[in-house]
């Protein structure tokens, strides 16, 4: 009995002082990722529509459940739709612009895991990401992948991550329309 | 244990990903650039530091019951706080590793490190251990990363160099590195997985083959010295 109680005692101290140890880094760190994250949402609003503020709108949310939220830009020249989905590895943000014809002025990642070097390209700044990204602008919600028939070229390695984020512009661009 | 020989053990006789063979996973997942390598050999060579030391100071008090669920908690305490740290400061980074950070926690070289070496040897060893594994871990990061950057996409230095504006490094990931020759005609199949495995096999078996060349180069050399020894006793 005494036995269990030690090594009881011992596994606590030492998680209380890890856990302690954590809260201490978290206060030290998470306003810069917070600050970070929300920088990054701001950029890549205005990398897929160019307008001085956004506005949430409703939508419907069980019509749609991958939607995060649909903000109209103030200049009227359309809406960014945010909506989270799986990608090949875990979930992806993803910030799409909607222009008032309904077609896709642009792409942006904000948060995703996929594969470094294959899906991750997706995102990346570099010319296979900007290559892959600019592909979408001007497509409407008939997007598909040029495999099933449409005209977006997947990226090497990466044709699950190239799906889901063609299928979420076509998503996007649905739940814009839904607004009427 | 002195020092010298513990960097020899790191480094080569004893190279945990090319001789213990541990760690591997991220070894083949994230060697894609040489950015990604350095960033992940670097962020575990701090962690492996780190837990080294603890665990070598806590190693009298831990029962041994439990001390599998104790070096649990102290990797996962250290690679929380690295993998915070890299999101706040180097977002670029922990971008590109993505979920390897975190899961550094079930990576073999830690908690292998700290079951075969630290529990028993006191706080100076072990922090020597740790430098020199963690070293041993990032060379073999690097030479994987050279190897399928620039057979893979032609390219080298892919993220740390930037050549479109002036040549300088970027320590934020945005470096397009150096095109050697085209990416069209890189074998893309070693930027896959597939070829992480390729990559990793034929370094193996260099190593294998030098560690045992000069393994028999030893052997040589005591059996003339025998020999020499016994001519002069007759």
């Amino acid at each position: 009995m005494n036995k269990i109680l030690k090594l009881t005692l011992v596994l606590f101290l030492v998680c209380a002082i890890a856990a302690g140890a954590l809260g201490v880094v978290n206060e030290l760190t998470y306003r810069r990722i917070d600050a970070q994250q929300q920088a990054k949402t701001v950029e890549a609003f205005s990398a897929v529509m160019k307008a001085d503020g956004y506005e949430e709108v409703g939508f419907d949310s069980a019509a749609f459940p991958t939607v995060n939220s649909v903000n109209h830009a103030t200049n009227d020249a359309g809406y960014v739709v945010t909506s989270t989905f799986s990608g090949a590895q875990g979930n992806i943000t993803l910030a799409v612009g909607v222009d008032n014809d309904y077609k896709c002025t642009g792409i942006s990642v904000i948060e995703h895991s996929e594969t470094s070097g294959l899906g991750a390209n997706a995102a990346s700044t570099g010319e296979v990401g900007v290559k892959f990204r600019a592909q979408f602008v001007g497509e409407d919600e008939n997007i598909a992948l040029s495999k099933s028939g449409g005209s977006i070229d997947a990226l090497t390695g990466a044709t699950i991550t190239s799906r889901a984020i063609t299928g979420a512009v076509a998503e996007s661009i649905r739940v814009v329309k839904s607004l009427g | 244990m002195n020092i010298k020989k513990q960097f020899k053990e790191g480094l080569i006789t004893n190279n945990p990903v090319l001789v213990q063979q541990i760690g591997m996973c991220a070894t083949m997942a994230i060697t894609t650039t040489l950015f990604n390598g350095i960033g992940m050999g670097l962020s575990v060579l701090i962690i492996l530091t780190c837990c080294n030391v603890v665990i070598s100071a806590i190693r009298k008090i831990i029962p041994d019951e439990i001390r599998l669920a104790i070096f649990v908690v102290v990797i996962a305490t250290f690679v929380t706080i690295v993998d915070l740290l890299l999101q706040a400061f180097v977002p670029a980074l922990s971008e590109a590793l993505g979920v390897f950070i975190p899961l550094i926690v079930v990576n073999c070289i830690i908690i292998g490190r700290a079951e075969a070496f630290c529990q028993k040897m006191p706080i100076g060893p072990s922090f020597f251990d740790g430098v020199f594994q963690g070293l041993g871990y990032t060379c073999v990061l690097i030479i994987m990363c050279v190897v399928r950057e620039l057979l893979g996409a032609g390219r080298f230095g892919g993220g740390l160099i930037d050549v479109a504006n002036g040549f300088r490094l970027t320590l934020d990931g945005t470096g397009g590195g150096i095109q050697i020759f085209p990416e069209t005609y890189g074998a893309s199949i070693l930027s896959l997985p597939f070829g992480g495995f390729l990559t990793l096999g034929c370094l193996m078996a260099v190593m294998q083959y030098a560690l045992k060349k000069s393994a028999k180069k030893k052997e040589a050399a005591e059996k003339a010295a025998a020999e020499i020894e016994k001519e002069v006793e007759e």
